[in-house]
């Protein structure tokens, strides 16, 4: 009974409005007061993906979001490990000081490193908005490794290191293929997030770092339904074919054989 | 001193403590752009602040948007959570409920607007029933003042976020201290209030943070879905901050920078606070 209402209402509210979207990119505009129609149509995608500006945008998101990830990766396997793995003084500390920026107005940091970019020659670059989409990404990052860590747990790596195996060499057979759920996870958030955001980026893009948030608003305001739900539905697939990339690359590093994959999750 | 066997320890933690002090220098960025007059420091912007009509209406009804939306998502998520997470766990229920996740906020507000606008889905079809007269017949609920719109947006994208941050608690709760105290002969209160709320409060309180802030200070959706008065503090702000004067930059950066304030030392009190008991619980946890 609570089983099918929780599914009942989750398809109505959760799985519905994205299945009507990706339906409405690809039906004709719906005027008011008429019958709904369902006539197959590519038209929405074709402007979508014909529009110059579009694409551009499409290619400067996927970079900002990639450079984020990247750079939230970095971070959050390095410190997450430590705050994970070491016993130290004040570490709860730093633990809730890390988290902080969530608790804070994003914008107002955006605001707050608008004259030091200007300053830097970082403000209107793509590489000041990456640096300024951290501000959201990496709490989130440095939570979600350092609980990845916590269930990895000391002893694995200890005894590949007591094996004599060189660190490069722990962090593609044991880290990484036993880290993959927590990376997974942190790409999305960040891929999300980063795709998610219009302010930062119009403050420090200053107009000329044109992504697609950028152009959504604008384009709200001249095209029909059909084009925005596809534009709506492609902030959807981002995330997906991000966590896909990321997959591949990780499959790249991972050592062959590993024994770890049996059994282990 | 210990500090420096420890030093070892702390190289791993540069970046991390790079990124925190790069958030530092923005705020403090945003305080310094928020005193500084045409000759020298002054405090002038944030007494003139304090006299703008459009702080006060914004302020409330920002608050009034952010206290429904957040309260309504926790009340509902952490419900649905409490009396489903037995099964939400490992099935497709999971995965319903990351799609509102996969959405930016401003696309799913374009979807509100899609769908309960004056010439959107609902009200077209309910047209299409003979239950309309006209277009005029349906309410305003989007772009309308009482931000309904804006609210609808939130809980449609918060409650997921909520079930997504508790499921894991509620998978990893220590159930044998539940059949302990049941055994015992304690009542279905004391199982409550001496592992559920435990276990739980530290999260809940971390959600009702972020969301609150984030609600509160949020430009995306109801730039989309406000109406142009009152204004959401984030949309006033950024008003303010391409306004024409000198004058309404320091308002921006001053109003941002009190926000920044008030809601850092509330997070960091309520963290000082639950860390108390938490260390408790997370010593024993680490210790597997």
């Amino acid at each position: 009974m609570k089983k099918s209402l929780f599914y009942s209402l989750s398809a109505i509210f959760f799985l519905l409005p994205g299945v009507l979207l990706m339906l409405k990119s690809v039906t004709p505009v719906w005027k008011w007061g008429e019958a709904f129609s369902f006539t197959f149509t590519l038209r929405g995608w074709e402007t979508f993906l014909m529009d110059d500006r579009i694409f551009h945008a499409l290619f400067l998101s996927i970079l900002i979001a990639l450079a984020a990830t990247f750079i939230n990766l970095a971070i959050g396997m390095i410190s997450g490990k430590a705050l994970s793995h070491q016993n130290f003084k004040g570490k709860s500390l730093i633990e809730t000081l890390l988290l902080l920026p969530l608790f804070l107005p994003v914008m107002a940091a955006a605001l707050g490193l608008h004259i030091t970019m200007i300053r830097l020659g970082l403000a209107n670059t793509w590489f000041g908005v990456v640096l300024v989409h951290l501000v959201p990404t990496v709490p989130y990052t440095i939570k979600v490794m350092k609980a990845g860590y916590d269930r990895l747990g000391g002893g694995m790596l200890e005894q590949a290191q007591m094996l004599g195996a060189k660190p490069l060499y722990i962090f593609r057979t044991v880290e990484l293929p036993l880290l993959m759920p927590s990376i997974r996870s942190a790409v999305f958030l960040t891929v999300t997030i980063s795709m998610s955001q219009y302010v930062l980026t119009a403050v420090i893009g200053g107009g000329s770092v044109i992504t697609l948030p950028i152009i959504y608003y604008p384009f709200l305001q001249s095209v029909d339904d059909t084009v925005m739900a596809a534009f709506s539905t492609a902030f959807a697939l981002l995330p997906i074919i991000a966590v896909g990339a990321v997959e591949i690359v990780s499959k790249l590093i991972r050592a062959n054989g590993l024994v770890l994959n049996r059994g282990v999750k | 001193m210990k500090w420096r066997p420890n030093n070892k320890i702390l190289y791993p933690l540069i970046p991390a403590l790079l990124f925190l002090l790069f958030v530092l220098y923005s705020l403090v960025m945003s305080f310094v752009e928020s005193v500084r007059g045409p000759d020298g420091w002054t405090f002038e912007y944030y007494r003139s602040l304090f006299e703008e009509k459009r702080l006060y209406a914004s302020i409330s009804y920002s608050f009034f948007v952010t206290f429904i939306s957040v309260s309504l998502s926790l009340l509902i998520g952490w419900g649905i959570v409490r009396s489903c997470h037995s099964f939400i766990e490992k099935s497709v229920g999971k995965w319903m409920v990351w799609i509102p996740m996969l959405f930016p906020h401003f696309v799913w507000g374009y979807f509100v607007l899609l769908l309960l606008g004056q010439s959107g889905i609902v009200s077209s079809a309910l047209f299409q029933l003979g239950w309309l007269e006209s277009r005029e017949d349906f309410p305003i609920l989007v772009q309308d003042r009482s931000g309904f719109g804006i609210i609808i947006t939130y809980l449609w994208k918060e409650i997921p976020f909520v079930l997504l941050m508790l499921l894991p608690v509620y998978a990893q709760l220590p159930k044998q201290y539940g059949e302990v105290i049941q055994v015992l002969g304690g009542s279905r209160r004391h199982v409550f209030s001496t592992i559920e709320w435990p276990w739980v409060k530290p999260v809940l309180v971390e959600v009702l943070l972020i969301l609150t802030v984030f609600i509160f200070t949020a430009y995306e959706v109801p730039a989309l879905l406000g109406s142009s008065y009152p204004q959401m503090t984030a949309v006033l702000a950024y008003d303010w901050f391409y306004g024409i004067s000198w004058d309404e930059r320091s308002y921006a950066f001053a109003l941002l920078f009190l926000i920044a304030l008030v809601m850092g030392l509330l997070s960091l009190v309520s963290f000082i606070l639950l860390n108390r008991k938490r260390w408790l619980i997370s010593k024993s946890q680490h210790q597997r």
